[in-house]
């Protein structure tokens, strides 16, 4: 696990020496379906299988807590 | 003459101080003006969010199985639900937004049902849903978050509280996040803290409840079947979690997300109205109903880890891949992992028609037994299915309208998008299927 993590880390700060790409060049990563974030209907997903699996988290929703789910 | 031409000159004269000392004002105003926007510079600043938007949101969900965990692992998981919700985000000024978010779930559960197989016209019986009052229950949940952004749009603070009810379980939940953008807004670190405080008014099975005696029916078996029972003292629930992203624009048309979450759990981690069956327990039958010896007893507190990658590419102008990868561990011996991909393709500049696949696999819980397999001697026991290990595939239709104009008005408000999906989801590894349709009406004040 530490190992993952540090790997991660290291990733992270690759990406993050990437060359900035400037506001005028960001048409498509603007696009609506490009956003780094669940739709708006995935959250009925998210609640559906919060209840039916066991794995929650890391998707930016519920992580658990808020219903007697897993 | 000569006294003429002095008056005019006269004239001038006055004229000429009249000119120069309107001039002097004005240049002074201009110049006092030029000082003063030289001193408190003015800078452009778009609103966070330019007007009140209302989204409205439902699903409709059936699901359908044959492990239901009420019955202790055996026995119909038949369920409906309908859930209508609305989402309302509301700018303040520039820079501060609340949002509130409103659902509603109601549901009508087979297996819920079961918590007393007894109160229905028909036997008792784990494969035939009950007609009493556990078969249907509402729930309801209201999410209010409030977020502030920097003047250079580089940090949003936000905080929220929510507040959740069921017939047995209740919750209240607060939360944060600081979000810090830099490298030119290429690169996006948040960190998020959130705290919730359930608590249940625990539902027993009908058996173990005080006034059920089993001399009222005809029964075969072993007459002393919950010897192991007791109620659980503690009924709340306390979950905290904290959780980081990193968010990385790596090219003009790829961007990438990082995202790990850790929950700590404690209390009543176990869901009080799930029956268990010791396999060294003589059965007691009563009609069709085997009673349970115990309901399930899970340790009471749980930490879980997942960490998460979303990457998303601008293929080209008709066609977006989305795709999401996660792994998760937890304490109570659960591996998972979690992959989904997604493929928006445009078919214009309003419609966008995108397929999905998901796939999701689990290693079981360390406490799980399957239907009668479990021994009374063990500290901690659950035949919930859900904690099984299985794969599960889930396939999935959308169609989205946008209108970024948003043309169609309906009472101040325009249409701005409509969003319709479907998706089937089933297990490989036991009989279990689910179905769920949702729309969603995304409206912006003009």
């Amino acid at each position: 696990m530490i190992k993952t993590l540090t790997k991660l880390t290291l990733i992270s700060f690759f990406f993050m020496s990437c060359v900035a790409v400037k506001e005028y060049e960001k048409i498509n990563i603007n696009d609506p379906d490009m956003r780094l974030s669940e739709r708006d209907l995935d959250k009925y997903k998210s609640t559906f299988q919060s209840y039916r699996e066991a794995a929650a988290g890391a998707n930016g929703g519920k992580t658990g807590g808020g219903c007697g789910c897993n | 003459m000569e006294v003429k031409q002095a008056a005019v000159a006269a004239v001038i004269k006055i004229n000429m101080k009249k000119y120069i000392t309107f001039y002097s004002i004005v240049l002074l105003l201009v110049s006092g003006h030029i000082m003063a926007q030289e001193e408190e510079p003015t800078e452009y600043k778009k609103r966070v969010l330019e007007s009140v938007e209302v989204n409205l949101l439902s699903s409709y969900y059936t699901q359908d199985g044959e492990n239901a965990a009420v019955t202790g692992g055996r026995g119909t998981e038949e369920l409906t639900d309908i859930a209508p919700s609305i989402n309302i985000s509301i700018p303040l000024n520039d820079d501060d937004v609340l949002t509130v978010d409103a659902t509603v779930s109601a549901y009508t559960s087979a297996s819920s049902s079961n918590i007393d197989p007894f109160d229905g016209p028909q036997p008792a019986d784990p494969f035939v849903a009950s007609s009493g009052a556990s078969e249907q229950d509402t729930w309801f949940g209201l999410t209010a978050n409030y977020a502030h952004s920097s003047d250079d749009r580089n940090t949003i603070i936000s905080g929220n509280v929510s507040f959740a009810n069921e017939y047995d379980y209740s919750s209240i939940g607060f939360g944060g996040s600081i979000t810090k953008l830099f490298n030119e807004k290429n690169t996006e670190l948040q960190l998020n803290v959130n705290a919730y405080f359930d608590s249940w008014r625990p539902q027993y099975p009908i058996e173990f409840r005080e006034g059920f005696n089993l001399s009222d029916y005809s029964f075969s078996g072993n007459p002393n079947f919950s010897s192991n029972y007791t109620e659980f003292q503690d009924e709340s629930r306390n979950s905290y979690s904290i959780g980081v992203s990193l968010s990385q624009i790596l090219s003009k048309s790829i961007q990438t997300a990082f995202i790990g979450d850790v929950v700590l759990q404690n209390g009543l981690l176990s869901t009080p109205h799930q029956r268990v069956y010791f396999g060294d327990f003589e059965d007691t039958m009563v009609e069709n109903f085997t009673l349970g010896n115990d309901i399930e007893r899970l340790p009471d507190t749980r930490t879980k880890i997942a960490l998460g990658n979303r990457t998303n590419f601008y293929l080209n102008q008709n066609f977006i891949l989305r795709t999401y990868y996660r792994f998760y561990t937890d304490d109570w011996g659960i591996d998972s992992h979690t992959f989904k991909a997604e493929l928006p393709i445009k078919l214009g500049l309003n419609y966008t028609f995108y397929p999905m696949y998901r796939y999701y696999t689990q290693t079981a819980a360390n406490d799980f037994g399957e239907y009668n397999t479990i021994v009374s001697t063990q500290e901690f026991y659950t035949s919930d299915y859900d904690l099984a290990e299985y794969d599960a595939h889930q396939y999935g239709i959308g169609f989205k309208y946008y209108d970024p104009l948003n043309k169609l008005n309906i009472g101040g408000f325009g249409l701005k998008s409509i969003n319709l999906e479907y998706n089937y989801y089933e297990r490989t590894t036991q009989n279990f299927n689910a179905n769920i349709t949702s729309l969603s009406f995304n409206f912006v004040a003009n």
